[in-house]
Formats: structure tokens, C-alpha cells, sequence
């Protein structure tokens, strides 16, 4: 009799405890939805095409972490996502009222100018030859290109271009700035990241050319691989926006400034990017003290 | 025409469709001769390959037989595009580093040696018993009983077939596209992602590709008609 | 046999997404392609020039386009000519699959029916058969069993033609491998910090070669049984 007093004065106990708890947390959770509420309250509006239809539709890449991939349980992750889930809340106070397309980076640019999504959030480089088809938020991460090169190898930085060979991924920025800036250079141009890694990794190539979030990883983990000290191409990731579209684009830089002013990037990047790269990448992002814009003119055609 | 322009068809059509084709000349013709040019290697790799495979095949040639078999069913089993993935990407990893021009000649080369080698084993068996016989007849020994007799004949007999295999790999070499080798479809995908000029660029590369497999079917057509087996056997 | 760590999920991600878009995709364009290639090729057993003008212009087409370019053309080409023509990346492959796979079946087709001996269309019509009677009742059921073997290749090809989606993003196996590939590659904690596109592709092959392999014996056995 004792003992079946004592197990029902536990379940009570836990009982209420979890009550407490649950209440206290959907507490916060409205508290935190109620003061994302007040803080938007003075921002423009979201336009009423999406709001009546209660979900974003947000392309993002499913092939390129950090930024935007496959998790291990087969759901969309990475620092580009948790962007758009964090849209998400902001629009509808729920983080998963958003739908995730993957594109290819071909693929972007028509998913806006056909109206298949909303937005793309994914690794979009700001330049000024798309910006005459689509229109972009204001700059929301600042990646640098950087050079991977094997220890002691033939090529040690830029200056060792010439007649060796570069990997690179097809359709980005690095692949038309050599082919403007360094023409006796090689390219090995591949088809996702892991094949430019391995055509470096297996001497197809001299040395790899990527974003420095990507690339840092790689010489973490590889130490017969080191970055060299050039850093080039520094153009910042834009949100992308169909074109004309200005109260969708008024709306997206309010809430990229909340995030600034509130140092909401940071959290983001904590979780997801390794511990050991928190601190070099928090000078990438968008923090209260932290700002950066777009360069003007095309800067695949500027050789340093 | 007037019904054309009804349907809504721009007459300036064929002008921008030309002043595309003027602007990137370069380009444009470079990636063609770059098809042209791996689809002919890899025509005749095929040529040989199924000539030699399928005679083994239709003789029944001991170890040669058996393994042209196992070669023949992985690759007409498995897509060419994951033959293609792992000629670029996975054979460095046991050290066998191709470039992209060997990789675009040699992956198609061996996909359609397998089918070639298919089409010529069935020509090689269809030759009727009693020619292959009268060889023996005449005196001929094995081999230049195949020579004489069963080539010749098989050979027309499987040459439908064959050249449809060879078309085939004049389109597949369009798959070159993922290793960013620049053929035809690369470069013309290249060219649009920087002029935007979407309708002038597919047109071009359509018909570019019409124009050469119809030409290759017409020839096959020509070919039966010319080379086609006397009604006495 | 011990697998390593990262095996389940991949694997999961890779049969139960991707392996699941592949067979959606094929089976899809198989069923279009088999009634619009069907109709298609006995409407060009009929004496009526421009028909067949017309239908003859859509098998050469659609049949000297590489596969590729044909997708490429709906996923890119169609959504610049109008917009309500857009579509995601799945459904341009299965079309494309489509009209590919029905001039092929257009083209069997037709030499299926033309293979039909006189004697067939006579006889039945000495019993009272019209023409659609005639095809409806006895022609086409022979000829649908000369058909069923390269029906039985053409699926295989479609098979294996899916993978094409992979170069415009569609989710099919090969997609999802190169995915499962790149989140390897990141280090942890995203992934592992290891290639393993090695391991991953020849998977893919394997996969495909066990779904193929089945079918293109049955297309020989069928073969053979008609003869």
C-alpha cells in the first residue's frame, strides 16, 4: 500500500512537472512567436499572394553543405534552410509552413522567372548580369573564394597558375573567372563538389577552387592539404526574387535586417557548421556590428 | 504561312535563329566537330569490338564466349550515364586517370560494342547452315570459311541493326554533357546560360541532331537497298 | 557482414526516395507511351497520306532527339515560350520518357500490325467485319503479341533512361546517390569527411542491373516463345 502511494505521488509529481515544463516551453514558444509578432509590427506587410496561401515555396540546394542538403534522416538542412524556415516563421509563426524545392544551380534563376517558387535561397551569387532578370535581397552571407592546393605541390597560390590545372564545379563564379582572368589555366569542370574534390585529390588536378566555408572543412580534415593565403572573388549570396516583385523584396530585407539587428545568423551558423569553424565564419554573416553589401559590376571579369 | 502567323508564329523566327548561330560560330561549330569527331572513334571501336565479340559469341569460342557474355549483360543492363560516372570519377580511385575526351569516346565506344556485339552474333547465326556448309566443301578451313562465307553474309545481315546501334551512340555522346566535355549539347547549353537566347539555342541544337541522324538513317535505308542479299539465298 | 555507420541512412534515402522516383517515372512512361505509341502506330496502318505524313514526322522526331535534349527542352525550353508550360523536374523527365518511348512503340507497332498476314484482314472480312472490327477483334490481338517483347526492352530502357532526370535535378536513384555523396563528403557533423561516390555508384549500378537483368531475359524468353 505504501509503495503504491509513493508511485502515485511520483506520477503526480512528474506529472505536473511535465505540465509545468510543456506549458512553460509553448509559453516561450508563443512568447517568442508574440515578440517576433511585435517585432514585425512596423515591417511591411507579407504580400498577399502568400499570405492567403499560408506556405512559402523556397528552392534551396540539396547537394551543397553547409548551406543546403540531404540530412542523414533525409530531411533538408543547412544554413540556407534554416533561413527559410526561419522566413517560415516569421510569415506564419511556424517554421514548417514552407515548401522545399531542390534546384541545381542552372536551375535557379528559371524557377523564379517561372513562378515555381517564392524564393531562392541557395548559394546565389549576387552579380550584375542576373540582377538585369531576377532581383536580389540585400546580402546575407559573404563567402570568399579560397584556393586548396596538396603540401609542398607545384602550385602554392595564384601566382602559380600558369599551365596547371584547376577543378572546379560548372556554372560558378570560379569556373568563368579563370576562363576570363588566368587563360593559360586548365579546368577540370565537374559536376558537384565531390567530384572537384576527387579530380584534385586524385591529381586530375593541381589545386581546387571553392568557397572558403566549404574549403576549410576540407583542409580541417586533410592534412596533407593546406588553403593558400589568396582570397579572391568576394561576392556575397543573395536571396533571389522574381523580378518587380517589391513587396516580397521589401519584405525579405525587413526580416534580413531583424535577423542582422537580433544576431539571428549566429545561432544558425552554430548549428550548422563544425564547433572548430563557428569563429572564421562569423565573419561572414550579417551580425548587429557586421555588415556588407554587393560589389557593382561583373567581378568574374575583375583580375586582380 | 498565314495560318502560321495565326498559330502566332514569329516570321523574325528564322533571322534570330540565324543571327544566333552567326554570333557563336566558333563555339557552335567546335562543339560539333567535338561530336562528330568522338562519335566516329567510338563507331569504329564498336565496329570492331562487336565484329570480334560476336563472332567469338556465335562460335561459341571457349573463355572469349563466356566473358563477352558477362560484358555484354552489365552493360546493356546498367544506364550508360552511371558508365559514364564511373569511367570519370570512379576509376581514378584505383588510379586510371582519363580525361574527358578519352572518357566521351571510350564510354560510348563500350556501350555500344556491347549492343554491336549482340547484333553481329545474331547476323553471324542467321547465316543459313548449308552456305557455311558448302565453305567446308570447298575446302575452306574454319576461319576462312568465316571469312568468306559467314562475315560477308552475317555482316549484311546485322548491318540494319548495327548502324541503329551507331545512331544511338551519335545521341548518347549528348550525355557527355556531365563530365563537361564541350560536344554539341554542352556548348550549346553554355552559350545559352549566357545569352539567354533559350528558343534560337534549342532550335539549333534539335536540329542539329535531326539533321545528323536522319542523314546516318537515310544512309541505312540507301545501304539495305544496295547491299541487300540476293533472293536466292 | 558489418556495415559501416552511414550505410542505413543512405541506403534508406536511396530505396525509399529515390528508387521509388525511379520506378514512378518509368512506369508512368511506360503506360503513355504504350497508349499514344499503340494508337499512333495501327492509325499509320491507314491508307491516308497526310496521317501518316504526320505521325511518321513525330516518331523521326521524337526519335532522333537524344533523350537528353528532349528533357532539356521541356524543362528549360517550355517554361520561356509560356508560363502555365512548367513543369517540375519528375514530371519533364516522364514526359520526355513519354514521347520518346511512344515513337519507338509507334514504330513497333507498325511493323507488328504490317506483319499481319492478308490473309487475316480478308478473312475477316469475308465473316462480316468492319475495319474497325477487324482490328479491334483480330489483328490487333496478334499483333499486340508480337509487340510484347520489345515491350518488355522498351521498359528496360526507360529504366534505364530515367537516369537522364538526374542532370536537371529530378530525385531518381542516381540523384539521390550524388546527394547521400555530397553530404558524406562535408565534415562532420553533416556528414563524414569521406568519399564514398565510389561505394555509392556501384550500388546504383547494382540496383539496376538486378531490376534489368530479369527483364531482359523474360524479353528473350518471350522471343523465342513467339517464334
Amino acid at each position: 500500500m505504501r509503495r503504491v502511494k509513493i508511485g502515485i505521488v511520483a506520477t503526480v509529481a512528474a506529472g505536473t512537472l511535465l505540465a509545468v515544463w510543456g506549458g512553460v516551453a509553448s509559453a516561450r514558444e508563443a512568447d517568442s512567436t508574440a515578440s517576433l509578432a511585435a517585432a514585425q509590427a512596423k515591417l511591411p506587410p507579407l504580400p498577399a499572394d502568400i499570405r492567403s496561401r499560408g506556405r512559402f515555396n523556397i528552392a534551396v540546394k540539396c547537394d551543397t553543405p553547409p548551406f543546403g542538403y540531404i540530412g542523414a534522416r533525409s530531411q533538408n538542412a543547412g544554413f540556407d534552410v534554416e533561413i527559410a524556415r526561419l522566413f517560415a516563421k516569421f510569415a506564419f509563426g511556424k517554421p514548417n509552413r514552407v515548401t522545399m524545392s531542390c534546384v541545381t544551380t542552372p536551375a535557379r534563376e528559371p524557377a523564379l522567372t517561372t513562378g515555381r517558387v517564392d524564393l531562392v535561397i541557395a548559394t546565389f551569387t549576387y552579380n550584375t548580369d542576373r540582377e538585369t532578370r531576377i532581383d536580389f535581397s540585400r546580402a546575407y552571407y559573404k563567402a570568399t573564394g579560397r584556393l586548396l592546393v596538396k603540401n609542398g605541390g607545384s602550385v602554392q597560390g595564384l601566382n602559380d597558375l600558369a599551365g596547371k590545372t584547376i577543378a572546379t564545379t560548372s556554372g560558378s563564379v570560379y569556373d568563368r573567372w579563370v576562363k576570363n582572368c588566368y587563360k593559360d589555366t586548365k579546368l577540370v569542370i565537374t559536376d558537384g563538389f565531390t567530384n572537384a574534390l576527387l579530380a584534385f585529390r586524385d591529381g586530375r588536378a593541381d589545386a581546387l577552387m571553392f568557397d572558403d566555408t566549404i574549403l576549410l572543412g576540407i583542409a580541417v580534415t586533410d592534412p596533407t592539404t593546406k588553403l593558400t593565403d589568396d582570397l579572391f572573388l568576394q561576392q556575397p549570396y543573395g536571396i533571389g526574387i522574381k523580378q518587380g516583385n517589391v513587396a516580397l523584396k521589401r519584405w525579405v530585407d525587413s526580416r534580413l535586417n531583424l535577423m542582422k539587428k537580433r544576431d539571428l545568423f549566429f545561432p544558425i551558423l552554430k548549428n550548422t557548421v563544425p564547433p572548430k569553424q563557428v569563429a572564421p565564419f562569423s565573419k561572414n554573416i550579417l551580425r548587429p556590428k557586421q555588415t556588407f553589401a554587393y560589389n557593382q559590376g561583373d567581378i568574374t571579369t575583375v583580375c586582380s | 504561312m498565314s495560318s502560321l502567323l495565326a498559330l502566332g508564329f514569329d516570321p523574325s523566327f528564322f533571322s534570330d535563329v540565324w543571327s544566333f548561330v552567326d554570333a557563336n560560330a566558333d563555339e557552335l561549330q567546335a562543339g560539333l566537330r567535338r561530336t562528330l569527331l568522338v562519335s566516329a572513334i567510338a563507331i569504329a571501336g564498336a565496329f570492331f569490338i562487336g565484329l570480334v565479340l560476336g563472332a567469338a559469341r556465335a562460335h561459341r569460342v571457349p573463355v572469349v564466349s563466356q566473358l563477352a557474355a558477362v560484358y555484354v549483360e552489365v552493360i546493356r543492363n546498367t544506364p550508360i550515364l552511371v558508365q559514364i560516372f564511373f569511367l570519370f570519377y570512379g576509376l581514378p580511385q584505383i588510379g586510371v586517370r582519363l580525361e574527358a575526351f578519352t572518357v566521351a569516346w571510350l564510354a560510348v565506344m563500350i556501350w555500344g560494342g556491347a549492343f554491336n556485339t549482340e547484333n553481329f552474333r545474331a547476323g553471324f547465326e542467321a547465316v543459313p547452315a548449308r552456305l557455311r556448309e558448302a565453305g567446308f566443301a570447298l575446302g575452306f578451313g574454319g576461319i576462312s570459311t568465316f571469312l568468306n562465307v559467314t562475315l560477308p553474309i552475317g555482316g549484311r545481315i546485322a548491318l540494319p541493326s548495327s548502324i541503329n546501334t551507331y545512331i544511338s551512340v551519335v545521341k548518347n555522346t549528348s550525355l557527355m554533357y556531365v563530365i563537361s566535355y564541350p560536344e554539341l549539347t554542352t556548348t550549346v547549353l553554355q552559350v545559352q546560360a549566357l545569352t539567354l537566347q533559350t528558343v534560337e539555342a534549342f532550335t539549333v541544337l534539335a536540329a542539329t541532331y535531326l539533321i545528323i541522324v536522319w542523314t546516318l538513317s537515310a544512309l541505312i535505308r540507301f545501304l539495305e537497298s544496295h547491299l541487300a542479299l540476293p533472293k536466292a539465298l | 557482414m558489418n556495415l559501416p555507420d552511414w550505410v542505413g541512412d543512405v541506403a534508406r534515402y536511396m530505396l525509399e526516395e529515390g528508387l521509388v522516383n525511379t520506378l514512378r517515372i518509368a512506369g508512368i512512361s511506360l503506360a503513355g507511351a504504350v497508349l499514344i505509341g499503340v494508337t499512333l502506330g495501327t492509325l499509320m496502318t491507314i491508307r491516308f497520306l497526310p496521317l501518316r505524313g504526320v505521325i511518321r514526322l513525330y516518331i523521326e522526331f521524337w526519335r532522333g532527339l537524344p533523350i537528353l535534349v528532349t528533357i532539356f527542352i521541356i524543362y528549360f525550353l517550355l517554361p520561356a515560350v509560356s508560363l502555365s508550360l512548367r513543369f517540375e523536374a519528375l514530371t519533364a523527365a516522364a514526359i520526355g520518357l513519354i514521347l520518346w518511348g511512344s515513337a519507338q512503340v509507334a514504330e513497333a507497332t507498325r511493323g507488328a500490325v504490317q506483319s499481319i498476314p492478308r490473309e487475316q484482314h480478308e478473312a475477316a472480312s469475308a465473316l462480316g467485319f468492319g475495319w474497325v472490327g477487324r482490328h479491334a477483334f483480330v489483328i490487333m490481338p496478334q499483333a499486340l503479341r508480337r509487340l510484347l517483347p520489345p515491350l518488355v526492352s522498351l521498359l528496360v530502357n526507360i529504366i534505364q533512361n530515367t537516369t537522364i532526370a538526374q542532370v536537371i535535378g529530378a530525385n531518381e536513384l542516381l540523384e539521390s546517390g550524388e546527394r547521400s555523396v555530397e553530404r558524406l563528403t562535408a565534415p562532420p557533423p553533416i556528414g563524414l569527411g569521406e568519399i564514398h561516390s565510389f561505394e555509392i555508384y556501384a550500388a546504383v549500378m547494382a540496383i539496376f542491373f538486378v531490376i534489368s537483368f530479369p527483364l531482359t531475359r523474360l524479353a528473350a524468353y518471350l522471343e523465342k516463345r513467339l517464334i
